[in-house]
């Protein structure tokens, strides 16, 4: 007992001197070796070819196959086709849903985002070009708003206004609603295609001896190349488009239409209100988170993805941001409730409103991990 | 102590001794005769001294003099100074206006947004400053400073407790501040006079007609505003003149950049101040034939724009069609006693309007926003009516009431334009002058947007501006 208090006592002067020390101690503080080796050839090439050509060549094909859905629609009596094109919409969907965790590049250099994407669709114009007598072609489309075309025109028009229902009837669907369809489906075929040719043949449209964008990604720093000057300037790129997307849906495209109360919940601020394709489309944004920090499409063999970057600098952290992508896809998903409710009807029920909650806070949780604990690790990288 | 006063008594009795002792008659003459000498010594001496003092008076008034040539030659250079002062003052002209308004507006978030949500905001809309300076009776020069919005700043600061120290820039204020007008000009005479530098085009009245007590609005003519530059200024050489009551402008100036075109407001947003320097590959002419002057009274005049637009774009690989813009512009003011009656149509049109929309839409980086369809034909009017009341109360007080339309997409190359931007704001209001350089403004109107489901909305302005000038 006494051998212990005096153990105590020692070790507390020992400290007390220390700290006393300390003040006046001018020895440099040591500052803790983090730094880490990894060699990220393999990993931004895979990343490129197996995740982001490979997303926007599915993409250009969904989109063909859109095109060619509305065109059996033109003549058509069969609810059928209906249901056959508003499940090709979707099928578009996941590529482009999925590919926004990378939205740089292309997408917005060539500003094709918002002739693909615009949000909220203008009906008004919208009813105003249906009424008019003039015919509708893909060249005149794509002159005009891009608040009168793109996704949401034509899931107004394929699924109907979405209030009550996220079906129409083959009968419902007018002769000139057909014409205009077609011609948004080819001017959406056009730009899907030019994307994807500028991802895989050259990136300029105008200059058909330009590289192609992924040559740039995966060869950065050579002289050529006026994009990207080292393989840590495309990991930042690609970071940050991963923590692009899980602010945009946790902050924009989710908790905008939610408010702070069910009094301030404003459904039409909804995305994909008309198809009730809402959650599948948030879900489907961090699905496209996982497969660029995995390094492949889920199901698929493993490749190297961002996950091996960090992991290469704490094992711990790699695991715990998976996880926390995983948890953030899970809570979206249960939005829906056991009722299988669209988000546009759980922002305005009361228990739907708490599972939103939930979905944000991870959301919230796992945008703080990438921000605070992944992007600074580009500081302490030493590439090879 | 004995001894002397022995020495003297002793030397007291000699004296009395001696003169008694003296001959009387001898001592006379020779006192007479000291006394005459010593008189005259004295007015010798009186002499000499009024001899100095006239001297040395002679020698003040001689340093006097001297003192007041070197004073009349100070007051001959003052007086110069003065005049010459006085002469590049009356060469040199400042002059001010500017104003400060308040404003209620009902907004939409989006466009699928039928139910709006009323802001008021307040803003140091303008002030605007203008130097001239007048070298010779034919040759003189005007530089207009304009800061809106209170002006605009970026700062760099130090943060040496942030991670490693930082710098960090941040913008302090979101106005601007910018060079107006910037001209030489060279006046032979009234008739014939030719300007160059940065000039205003007189294509719209807002430019003849700017400062606060010269339109009766709170704001500036919204028409005009949602279809070309307001207050238009280009680099370029104009001749004008006035011949009996006409008025005349031509104008050879730099022109537009389509790239900067938008469907809200037409040529207004593709003025090139964005860069710091213009490009300069497509010219435009303007001119402007008036009878009477805006600025004084009533008038009656019209003014033409002629330009290519495609010349001045960017990214030149865009567009191979030329975008030839033309703006007519009809305008008339009847100002007599206490009415005051003032209107203006513009029309233009635009070629290759869906090649630029395309062009536009498919170049990066343009801000704000790029897929604007633009319209082939563009339209906007506006009239303004007041009539003074103190002609009847004792009060300084106009009561007006105004219309402004517009419609930047009038018409479309190809489909059917949409009525959305087609706006239309009615309103009444006053101005009222406690003196003649201050103007207080209030107004309230209606805003009315063609599209059907759009609901009509309400405004509310309230304003100050003045103007003086030395």
């Amino acid at each position: 007992m006494k051998f212990k208090y005096s153990a105590i006592a020692f070790s507390l002067i020992m400290g007390l001197s220390a700290c006393g020390g300390s003040g006046s101690d001018d020895a440099a503080p040591i500052v803790p070796d983090d730094s880490f080796s990894f060699v990220a050839t393999e990993m931004i090439t895979n990343l490129t070819d197996e995740v982001i050509v490979d997303g926007y060549a599915d993409l250009a094909s969904k989109g063909e196959a859109l095109f060619n859905a509305t065109q059996s629609l033109i003549n058509s009596t069969a609810q059928a086709d209906l249901t056959a094109a508003q499940a090709a919409w979707k099928a578009a969907r996941q590529p482009w849903e999925q590919g926004e965790s990378h939205i740089f590049g292309l997408v917005d250099s060539l500003s094709i985002d918002p002739h693909l994407d615009s949000w909220p669709l203008n009906t008004t114009d919208l009813q105003t070009q249906l009424n008019s007598a003039v015919g509708f072609d893909a060249d005149t489309i794509k002159g005009w708003n891009d608040d009168v075309q793109g996704f949401h025109t034509m899931e107004y028009l394929l699924f109907g206004d979405g209030v009550n229902n996220n079906t129409k009837a083959i009968a419902e669907l007018t002769t000139r609603e057909r014409e205009y369809l077609v011609a948004l489906a080819e001017v959406f075929r056009d730009y899907t295609k030019q994307l994807d040719d500028a991802w895989q043949i050259s990136h300029n449209p105008q200059d058909a001896n330009a590289l192609p964008y992924a040559e740039l990604l995966k060869q950065p720093g050579t002289s050529t190349n006026t994009i990207y000057s080292s393989q840590l300037a495309v990991i930042e790129e690609l970071i940050n488009g991963m923590i692009g997307i899980v602010d945009e849906v946790g902050n924009g495209k989710i908790a905008d239409p939610f408010g702070d109360s069910m009094t301030t919940a404003d459904t039409s601020k909804v995305e994909s209100q008309y198809s009730w394709n809402s959650l599948t489309d948030f879900s489907n944004n961090i699905i496209g988170v996982r497969n660029v920090y995995q390094g492949e499409y889920t199901g698929s063999a493993d490749k190297q993805g961002l996950i091996d970057f960090v992991a290469a600098a704490n094992t711990a952290l790699a695991t715990r941001i998976g996880s926390e992508i995983d948890d953030a896809i899970l809570k979206i998903q249960a939005i829906k409730g056991s009722s299988d409710m669209p988000f546009r009807q759980a922002i305005l029920d009361v228990e739907g409103r708490k599972r939103v909650q939930v979905a944000v806070d991870a959301l919230s949780k796992l945008q703080a991990s990438l921000e605070s604990d992944m992007l600074p690790l580009l500081s302490d990288w030493k590439a090879s | 102590m004995n001894s002397k006063i022995s020495l003297l008594a002793m030397t007291l009795a000699s004296v009395i001794g001696l003169g008694a002792a003296a001959n009387a008659n001898a001592a006379n003459e020779t006192d007479a005769l000291a006394k005459a000498i010593a008189k005259q010594e004295a007015e010798i001496a009186t002499l000499k001294q009024q001899l100095n003092k006239l001297t040395q008076l002679q020698v003040q008034s001689d340093q006097q003099q001297v003192e007041r040539n070197a004073l009349a030659i100070k007051i001959d250079k003052v007086a110069d100074d003065v005049a010459s002062a006085q002469n590049r003052y009356n060469r040199f002209s400042f002059k001010s206006y500017g104003t400060a308004n308040y404003t209620s507006d009902e907004y939409f978030d989006n466009v699928q947004d039928t139910t709006p949500e009323r802001r008021n905001r307040f803003d140091l809309e303008r002030i605007v400053t203008e130097f001239g300076y007048q070298f010779t009776d034919e040759w003189s020069m005007e530089v207009e400073i304009e800061y809106e919005h209170g002006g605009t700043g970026a700062s760099l600061a130090y943060d040496g407790f942030d991670e490693f120290g930082e710098f960090e820039s941040e913008i302090e204020a979101g106005g601007e501040v910018v060079v107006e007008k910037a001209e030489i000009r060279y006046r032979p005479s009234k008739a014939f006079g030719v300007k160059f530098g940065n000039i205003h085009l007189p294509i719209g009245l807002t430019s003849t007609l700017h400062k606060p007590n010269q339109y009766l609005t709170v704001l500036r003519h919204k028409s005009e505003a949602a279809m070309l530059p307001a207050v238009w200024n280009e680099n370029g050489i104009g001749v004008y003149g006035e011949i009996s009551d006409f008025h005349y402008q031509a104008q050879v100036v730099s022109g537009l950049n389509s790239e900067y075109f938008r469907t809200y407001d037409w040529a207004a947003s593709g003025h090139q101040k964005r860069f710091e320097h213009v490009n300069g590959d497509d010219l435009a002419f303007a001119g402007r034939l008036d009878y009477g002057n805006f600025k004084t009274g009533s008038a009656v005049g019209v003014a033409y724009y002629y330009g290519n637009t495609s010349g001045n774009r960017h990214k030149s690989n865009k567009l191979d069609v030329d975008g030839a813009m033309s703006i007519v512009s009809v305008a008339g003011a009847f100002v007599e006693g206490p009415w005051i009656l003032r209107g203006q149509y513009l029309y233009g049109t635009l070629d290759n309007s869906d090649a630029i929309t395309q062009a536009n839409k498919t170049t990066p980086g343009l801000r704000p926003g790029n897929f604007a369809q633009l319209g082939s034909e563009s339209q906007s009017f506006f009239v303004e009516a007041g009539v003074k009341l103190d002609s009847w109360i004792n009060v300084p007080i106009t009561a007006f009431a105004n219309i402004d339309y517009s419609n930047p997409l009038m018409a479309v190359e190809t489909g059917t334009a949409t009525k959305r931007f087609e706006n239309t704001w009615s309103s009444v209001g006053i101005n009222y002058f406690p003196i003649p350089e201050i103007v207080i403004k209030a107004e309230g109107g209606l805003h009315q947007v063609a599209v059907a489901s759009i609901p009509d909305t309400h405004f509310f302005a309230l304003g100050v501006g003045y103007q003086f000038s030395l």
